[in-house]
Order: C-alpha cells, then sequence, then structure tokens
C-alpha cells in the first residue's frame, strides 16, 4: 500500500514537468501532500505519539491545506496569466525528469549495500523529487512555479526524512516545521512585493543587479 | 546565561512593537549589545549550557566573542547612519525587532550541540535578515531580497538532505549530537560520509558564500544597509563557517579527512578566483567588499583544506576579516551617506571632505589586505607557509597570484576614491563621533592583536585548532 502511495507521488512528479497552469501546479502540491499524509499514517504504528501529532498536523495541516491555499489565494490576487511559460519543451521536461528518476532507483539500489534499513522505493522517489524540485527551480520563467519548485523539493525531503527510521527530537522537528513553514510564507509575501513593484513576476526582470 | 541572550528579543520585541519610538528602538539594540558582550564574558569565564541542545566550548566560543564585538560596534553605529535616511517610524521599528532576532538566531547557530538544531538556527537566520535587506524598500533592495531568501533556502534545503543522508549512516549512534557523532565517528558508514558532505558542505557553503553558490552574497551586501552589511560579512558567514567546521571535525575523525579537504580546497580557490574577477569588474564599492568578503571566506576554507599551523591561521584569519569587514562596511555607509552614490567613479577626494573617513576607508583597505601590522597579514603568512611545508607549491602560486590581483583591484579603487580632487559642491563638514568610534575600536583592535598577540587570545586559538582534532 505504501508503495503504491509512494508511486503515485512519482507520478505527480512526472505531471508536474508536463502540465502548462499554475493551477494543476497546486492541485498537483495539494496531491503531494495527501499522498504524504497518508504515507505517514499508514506507518504511524512506529512513532510515538506526541512525534504522532506533530506529523498529522504537519502533513495534513500544512503540506496539504494551507500552503495549498496560501498559493491559490496569492495567484488569484496578482491575476497572474494561467501559462507556466518554461524555457524547454514539455516533451524535454518530461524526458529529463524520467531521467532524474531512472538515475534515483539506480542510485537507490546503489546505496542500499551500505544501509540495508532504508526503503529503496522511498529513497529513489524522494531523491528524483528533491531533484526535479530544482529542476522546476531553474527551467521555469516565473516566480511563481520556482515557489511550486521549492515546495515540491521540501516534500521530497520530508519523505526522504520518512525513508529512514530514525527520528529527530521534537525540538529540532518543531523548528524545521516552523522555519520551512515560515519560510514559505516569506516567499509568497514578496512575490506579492515584487509583483506590485515590477508589476511582472518573471525573473526575466530581475536582473536589475549585474556587474 | 545563554537562556538571557535567546530569550532577550523575544520579552523586547512586543515592547518596542507598541511603543514605537526612534530612541527606544535605539536603546533596545544598545542594551542587547551590551548584553550579548557581558553575557559572552561570563560564558569565556565559566562556559555554560543550557539543555543539552545549547553548550559552550573553545571552537564556538571564539565566534562567540568576535560577534558581541562587531555587534557592539554595529548598534552603537545604527542610529547615525539612519539619520542620513528617510524611512518610517513602522519600518524601522520592524528593523529593530528582526535585527534582534537576527543577532539571537546567529547566536543559536555558534550555540546548538546537535547537527539538525543547527540547521534550524541557519535558517532562521535567513528568515530574520531577509527584510533587514528590504528595509531601505526600493526596487533593487526588493530583488536582493528576493535572491537572498530563495537561494539560501534552497541551499540550506540541500544541507539537510546532507543531515538526512548522514543519520542514514549513523545507525548505530541513532542521535545526530555532534559529541555522540564525534565519539562513533569510527563506526559510521563512510559511504553515507562521503554521499552527505558535498550535500552539507554546498548547503552551508551557500550561506559561507563560497563559489560557486555564492550568487545571492554581492546582492544582498551591497542591497543592504550597512550596518546589516556589516553584521551579514562580519558574523553570519562565520556562524555558516563554524557549521561547515563541525562537520569538517566529523570527516577528520572518521579518517576521511583528504575527501573533505580536497572538497573544501576547491570552493576555496575558486572563491578567490571568482572574487578576483569580479572585484576588477565591480563599479560598485559595496559590491567589491562583499567580493571581497568571498575572497576571504576562501582563503579561511584553503586554511582549512591545508591543516596543521594553518587551522590556526584560519581562526585568526576569521577574527581579522570581521573587524577589518566591519570597519570597511560602515565606513561605506558613511561615504554612502556623504557622495549618495555607491558607483566608484563618481566618489573622489574623501580625504579632502572628510578626513577621518578617509583615513578609516584607507585604514580598512590596509587591514583586509594583510599589510603589517594587521593580524591578516600573520594569518595569510602562516597559511602560505603550511602550504609550502606541504610542497603545495600550485596552490600557494594561485593563492599568491589572485591575491595580488585583488590586492590591486581594491587599491586602485580605494586610492581613486579616497585621494584626488573632491566635488566642489559638497560642503565640509566633520561626521558625528558615533559614525567613526566603532570603526577606530574595531581598527585598534586588530592593529593589537597583530602587533602583539595576547595570550588569552593566543591560548583561546590553540584550543579552537587542538579541538578540531580531538575527540571531545
Amino acid at each position: 500500500m505504501i508503495q503504491f502511495l509512494v508511486v503515485l507521488f512519482a507520478v505527480t512528479l512526472l505531471y508536474v514537468s508536463i502540465t502548462g497552469r499554475i493551477e494543476t501546479y497546486i492541485k498537483l502540491l495539494f496531491l503531494q501532500g495527501l499522498f504524504i499524509f497518508l504515507v505517514v499514517t499508514i506507518e504511524s504504528p512506529v512513532l510515538n505519539s506526541l512525534n504522532y501529532i506533530f506529523l498529522m498536523v504537519e502533513t495534513l495541516g500544512f503540506k496539504t491545506i494551507i500552503i495549498p491555499l496560501i498559493l491559490v489565494k496569492a495567484v488569484r490576487k496578482m491575476g497572474v496569466r494561467r501559462e507556466v511559460e518554461p524555457y524547454i519543451l514539455n516533451f524535454n521536461s518530461l524526458l529529463i525528469t524520467t531521467l532524474i528518476m531512472i538515475c534515483s532507483f539506480i542510485l537507490a539500489f546503489m546505496s542500499l549495500k551500505y544501509a540495508p534499513q532504508i526503503k529503496p522505493v522511498h529513497f529513489a522517489v524522494s531523491i528524483s523529487a528533491v531533484l526535479t524540485g530544482l529542476f522546476i527551480i531553474m527551467s521555469r520563467k516565473k516566480i511563481i512555479t520556482h515557489i511550486v519548485g521549492f515546495i515540491i523539493m521540501e516534500n521530497g525531503i520530508f519523505l526522504l526524512s520518512l525513508s529512514i527510521a530514525g527520528e529527530m527530537p521534537l525540538v529540532v522537528n518543531l523548528g524545521v516545521l516552523l522555519d520551512i513553514f515560515i519560510g514559505i510564507f516569506l516567499l509568497v509575501m514578496v512575490l506579492k512585493r515584487i509583483h506590485s513593484t515590477f508589476d511582472e513576476i518573471h525573473i526575466d526582470k530581475l536582473t536589475h543587479l549585474t556587474d | 546565561m545563554i537562556p538571557i541572550i535567546l530569550l532577550f528579543p523575544v520579552a523586547a520585541a512586543p515592547f518596542i512593537y507598541f511603543v514605537k519610538s526612534r530612541t527606544l528602538n535605539h536603546i533596545v539594540l544598545i542594551i542587547y549589545a551590551l548584553l550579548m558582550s557581558t553575557v559572552t564574558g561570563i560564558l569565556y569565564k565559566n562556559g555554560g549550557h543550557w539543555s543539552p541542545f545549547l553548550q559552550t566550548d573553545p571552537l564556538n566560543i571564539v565566534f562567540l566573542i568576535i560577534m558581541s564585538i562587531l555587534f557592539l560596534g554595529v548598534a552603537f553605529y545604527n542610529r547615525a547612519y539612519f539619520k542620513h535616511h528617510d524611512i518610517g517610524i513602522k519600518a524601522e521599528t520592524e528593523y529593530t525587532i528582526f535585527f534582534l532576532f537576527f543577532v539571537a538566531s546567529m547566536a543559536g547557530v555558534l550555540l546548538s550541540t546537535h547537527l539538525a538544531l543547527m540547521w534550524v538556527f541557519i535558517e532562521a537566520t535567513t528568515l530574520f535578515s531577509a527584510p533587514l535587506i528590504y528595509v531601505e524598500r526600493s526596487r533593487s533592495s526588493l530583488e536582493a531580497a528576493w535572491k537572498y531568501i530563495f537561494i539560501c533556502s534552497i541551499g540550506i534545503s540541500l544541507a539537510f538532505v546532507g543531515i538526512i543522508l548522514l543519520s542514514i549512516g549513523t545507525k548505530s549512534v541513532d542521535s545526530l549530537f555532534f559529541k555522540d557523532l564525534y565519539s562513533n565517528a569510527k563506526t559510521i558508514v563512510p559511504f553515507w560520509l562521503k554521499f552527505s558532505f558535498p550535500f552539507i558542505l554546498i548547503g552551508l557553503g551557500t550561506k559561507m558564500g563560497l563559489a560557486p553558490v555564492h550568487a545571492w552574497l554581492p546582492d544582498a551586501h551591497s542591497e543592504s544597509p550597512s550596518p546589516v552589511s556589516a553584521m551579514l560579512s562580519g558574523t553570519l558567514l562565520n556562524a555558516a563557517f563554524l557549521g561547515i567546521l563541525r562537520v569538517f571535525k566529523l570527516m577528520t575523525l572518521a579518517g576521511l579527512d583528504y575527501y573533505a579537504r580536497t572538497l573544501l580546497l576547491v570552493m576555496g580557490l575558486l572563491s578567490l578566483v571568482v572574487s578576483a574577477i569580479f572585484i576588477l569588474r565591480t563599479n560598485n564599492f559595496k559590491r567589491m567588499l562583499a567580493y571581497s568578503s568571498i575572497e576571504n571566506m576562501g582563503i579561511i576554507s584553503l586554511g582549512i583544506a591545508t591543516g596543521g599551523i594553518a587551522y590556526y591561521a584560519s581562526f585568526l584569519h576569521v577574527i581579522s576579516h570581521s573587524l577589518a569587514k566591519g570597519s570597511f562596511f560602515l565606513t561605506a555607509g558613511n561615504i554612502l551617506n556623504r557622495f549618495h552614490t555607491k558607483e566608484i567613479d563618481k566618489v573622489r577626494g574623501i580625504l579632502q571632505i572628510d578626513k577621518i573617513n578617509g583615513w578609516l576607508w584607507i585604514g580598512s583597505f590596509a587591514a583586509i589586505s594583510g599589510i603589517p601590522p594587521f593580524p591578516s597579514f600573520i594569518s595569510e603568512f602562516l597559511i602560505t607557509m603550511e602550504l609550502f611545508r606541504g610542497h603545495q607549491y600550485i596552490i600557494a602560486g594561485i593563492f599568491f597570484l589572485v591575491f595580488t590581483i585583488i590586492l590591486f583591484g581594491m587599491g586602485r579603487s580605494v586610492m581613486h576614491m579616497a585621494f584626488g580632487p573632491a566635488d566642489p559642491h559638497l560642503v565640509k563638514a566633520s561626521p558625528a563621533p558615533m559614525t567613526y568610534i566603532p570603526q577606530i575600536g574595531f581598527l585598534m583592535l586588530a592593529v593589537v592583536i597583530g602587533i602583539y598577540t595576547p595570550d588569552i587570545l593566543n591560548n583561546l586559538l590553540k584550543w579552537a585548532s587542538a579541538l578540531l582534532t580531538d575527540i571531545v
């Protein structure tokens, strides 16, 4: 079951690389959050109760509901045109994402030799989420898609931390959650400010500072 | 003692938020700076810890001392700088609040004894300092703030990937406290150490400003107000460096120091080369100083990669860079306020108009570029000596070459600005005392350290460099 959810998560990554609409991006973020939440729920017996509550709040509350909501609001308020406007063709984008996945799987099965306790599918999908997030950031023009790419990276990192059994102390977990959340919130705030100052949210316009 | 410095901003923030008075903002900042220095003094003498997560040791106390000295100077300078800028009371109050939290989160980075907690504090420094960059509300500062948050957040996320990978390898330890990691270094699977170190180095290297992940640094340093630039360059980069050092120590203890050294060396040399190219090209004196920070971070990594006596030299270089760059950026703020431009071409004859700032400008240049009696001379000399002793002639050659180019590039700009005929329309006026006393303090301290390194400092640096290789 968990394997199935993780594979679904991987499918969202492939879908992100071909879709051209910002609304779809945000829907996919919602789906990713939901899948991670389900993974956590099914795996829960391993965790103690306090950490369990924390993970519930983080995945269902933040990843699935609040963050997509903030983004939807921002998009509506700014009236962003819908197209994502990538630098490269959708087909090539899909090709690169697939390549990233293949490499991640090879890497995961290679590392299995050194750490038998990791779950290879988890591991591979989360590494490819981190890399796909980076790729989205590099290959898209609009700033809002950069934020989406960043959130995909964070989802990947979260999944990665689930793929290992060890737990962080609660203080640290809370700190990480708070940091990431404030970070995303701040990014959206700055995005709005950029939109009202520059009348444009292409990074092509953000080239004032050079030598 | 530690709770006082970490929780002071929490107590002070609501207070200054509701009162909203410029004088109060100023006083609170100074109180916090004095408190920080006092507490650091006590921590230096007695040591201290707060829960198992925050603790002093000979390594972080050095960084804490530098930070409190720099913060003290900047806190006094801050008010005088903003007298020249038209910033609303609300914005200034927010600025003060974020400044307090920024300093507290840096103290948190320094004192953390847990790898992931350190990560939390490093990310917090980004979040708290980003609004400081945007305080002047200009288009370019908005752009700089965006790049800063975005690039650093991505970098820091990669560092977190590194931390997770590391914790896969530490199955036998199951704890990310530095002391547990160090005492079990030999049992950690080398594959995971090797896998995770580049991630952590790239991630923390982004914050430290090492090439090729330095892109945010020149923008953020040049667009933020000078007190913030001084803190970013003089203390934030050091905090990130301490993070790298902690992980580097783990690599050393695990017997992978050759691998870690090579990576550090590559990034260090690349930083030197990149900064040399851009220092020659830039026509913005604050950007020039920013590139000089990249250069100095490169020298520090080079020192750590070299090892031996160069550890000691690196710590000395951290201190001298912080003092010199603090003084440099604060003086740059005075020049900006007087000439209303950041362009090197348009600034002539600082010495004619304003003798004190002119000499401070030249003095800071001397301090940063390793001219005796400043301590950067000793540190750079020791690093090259160690390079020669290890027969690393090619690296030493590159170091010399790049260093000379940078010296030429910066010297040309600094002299162009300091000498020559000034614009006759500019009135001569003596600056307010608080705009130059902190810099004089920094430079005098640097000279004292350079001429005769006090025993206290000497021992401190020796302990710190010994701690890098000991299992404690």
